[in-house]
């Protein structure tokens, strides 16, 4: 039935159906989205009256050290993330996806840590990067450490823990993305593969990794959006030191806005971060879309 | 099964326990710690993991140190009635976007579909001014409402909806229905299982909401739990233990809805990559 007159129905009735959510979007979206625009060329505290300063905001940012440092930090979070988040829980999925009785309490484990809170999450891994705490045992144990790291009071470590630490979170959802793919593969393509004497490196190389590039792309994409807001780790373990070693975008934008009240240039970098979000996003479409499924 | 199979299948088992355990381990360090008696170190080498004997002391002070009550009230507060907001709105605006013709349809659609493409740190400034301008500041309400709209859920459900085999509906039509009967009598009992997995994500997203409800409150009387959690642990003088058993007291209410409705969660990820 297309346009057709239904009996009893008005021509105001989806209206009716949809005005709640189209104020909600309205008063919490698109309202916040203009005003995102606007604030980002004044000078605004939240206390006095904004001024109106045009394209100042931008050109601060283009002489802060801070922001580049914030910029880098967070290309950093995101090329350290993206082994984490798109090449592992692919493995993971692929172990996850056999017909193994249990394998569901397996899948249930792995994918824990998504549904606790970060701030949870950070807690628990400052116990596991204590100078006494288990990570130092195992590594110092090893035969890889001499002595116990402070991994989050050290300029160079801070940063690849808290990779870590994101990471470690969200691997779970990123398996599940994966394995919802791997259950579209049928299965008598690898056993065609075995007969023909292929090994588990060629059947991952040959057949899995060609048939999820659409699920790859999907991880990628999110992976980015993801390692680009990292905040509450952040928040949590660091506080963007020590010596801002673990300053991110997120973070920096937050600070501005909500410790220093510079409205204003806090807005004019989220733009930023958003124009650069959106061009990453575009960027990864137009890298995946033209390749083939089948080799 | 033969030998090697099942050597090999033993392997298996070992594999994925180690893996678990990866997983597993931070949060078991974490319960350990909130257990552990006084005189018992919480670090050391070799890690000392089985509390001897496991005392609930730890637990005890983080619920007075904190309003520990308190916090757990208000985030029950904010799930209950974020979800059912959230769930109500979604799925009104979901069934004439799967079932009716008007004009304005796919700009609506896409209007809400693009909310998906606004980082949460560009909105956060805004939208706390525009909360702020409504008086909604450090109000339960300026927590809430800015997370009823979801453009998952009302995806997902106008999935689901527009599943519904058109016979059903056209059936209730021509009966006479009034078009809110349909949605109700015929549309969301049809669409229960979506429901069920917009409430679990709900239910998990409010209850570990973070960085939103930190810009929006002021009163810590107002705060969820996990802010609480945050609070407990800026503290200076927090004993580690007790830090530990508050974190795990406030994941216990979330893990046990996870545990319950696993796989629910599981099939609705399934459901939500491939819609």
């Amino acid at each position: 039935m297309a346009a057709g007159r239904i009996p009893g129905q008005r021509w105001y009735t989806p209206y009716l159906f949809v005005i709640p959510a189209l104020v909600l979007f309205g008063v919490f979206f698109a309202w916040p989205a203009i005003t995102a625009i606007q604030l980002s060329f004044l000078e605004y505290d939240v206390v006095s009256q904004p001024v109106f300063i045009g394209v100042e905001n931008f050109t601060r940012i283009a002489g802060d050290g801070r922001f580049w440092t914030a910029l880098l930090n967070s290309l950093l979070f995101l090329v350290g993330m993206f082994p984490l988040l798109v090449v592992v829980p692919l493995l993971l999925a692929v172990l996850v996806n056999q017909r193994l009785p249990g394998i569901r309490t397996f899948r249930m484990l792995y994918y824990l840590p998504v549904v606790t809170s970060m701030v949870a999450v950070g807690v628990a891994w400052e116990y596991v990067f204590h100078q006494q705490g288990v990570l130092n045992w195992i590594l110092t144990g090893a035969g890889l450490l001499d002595q116990p790291i402070q991994y989050l009071l050290d300029p160079f470590w801070a940063l690849p823990a808290l990779v870590l630490v994101e990471g470690w979170k969200s691997m779970g959802f990123y398996m599940m993305i994966y394995l919802a793919g791997l259950q579209t593969i049928p299965t008598n393509l690898y056993e065609a593969a075995k007969v023909d004497g292929a090994t588990a490196w060629h059947r991952l190389r040959h057949i899995t990794v060609p048939l999820m590039v659409p699920y790859i792309a999907v991880a990628v994409t999110v992976e980015m959006l993801d390692a680009m807001q990292a905040f509450t780790s952040i928040y949590v373990m660091t506080r963007g030191g020590p010596q801002d070693a673990t300053l991110t975008l997120g973070y920096y934008i937050w600070s501005a806005a909500f410790e220093h009240y510079e409205m204003g240039y806090a807005s004019a970098m989220g733009l930023v971060l958003w124009v650069l979000m959106i061009a990453m996003a575009v960027l990864n479409y137009r890298l995946t879309r033209g390749r083939t499924v089948m080799p | 099964m033969s030998l090697p199979m099942r050597l090999r299948r033993a392997g298996m088992y070992v594999l994925l326990t180690a893996i678990a355990l990866v997983f597993v381990g931070p949060f078991l360090i974490l319960l350990s710690a909130g257990l552990k008696p006084a005189g018992q170190a919480v670090f050391s080498f070799p890690p000392d993991i089985v509390p001897r004997p496991p005392v609930l002391d730890w637990a005890v002070e983080a619920w007075t140190a904190i309003p520990f009550p308190t916090y757990l009230l208000n985030s029950v507060i904010y799930v209950g009635v974020t979800v059912p907001l959230y769930i109500v709105v979604s799925a009104l605006c979901a069934y004439p976007l799967a079932l009716m013709t008007f004009r304005g349809k796919n700009l609506i659609f896409f209007a809400i579909l693009s909310t998906m493409f606004l980082p949460s740190e560009v909105m956060l400034i805004p939208r706390f001014l525009v909360v702020s301008e409504l008086g909604m500041a450090d109000t339960f309400a300026g927590v809430i409402l800015p997370g009823v709209l979801s453009a998952f859920g009302i995806f997902l459900l106008r999935q689901t909806f527009a599943g519904v085999p058109r016979e059903v509906v056209d059936a209730a039509r021509t009966d006479g229905c009034h078009e809110l009967r349909i949605f109700w009598h015929v549309m969301l009992p049809a669409a229960r299982p979506t429901l069920a997995i917009l409430g679990i994500f709900g239910f998990i997203s409010v209850w570990n909401s973070f960085i939103w409800p930190l810009v929006v409150l002021k009163d810590s009387a107002k705060y969820p739990v996990a802010l609480g959690i945050a609070y407990l642990a800026g503290i200076t003088g927090t004993d580690v233990r007790s830090l530990a058993a508050g974190t795990i007291i406030s994941i216990i209410p979330v893990v046990i809805v996870f545990m319950i409705m696993q796989r629910h969660v599981l099939e609705g990820m399934r459901g939500a990559v491939k819609g």
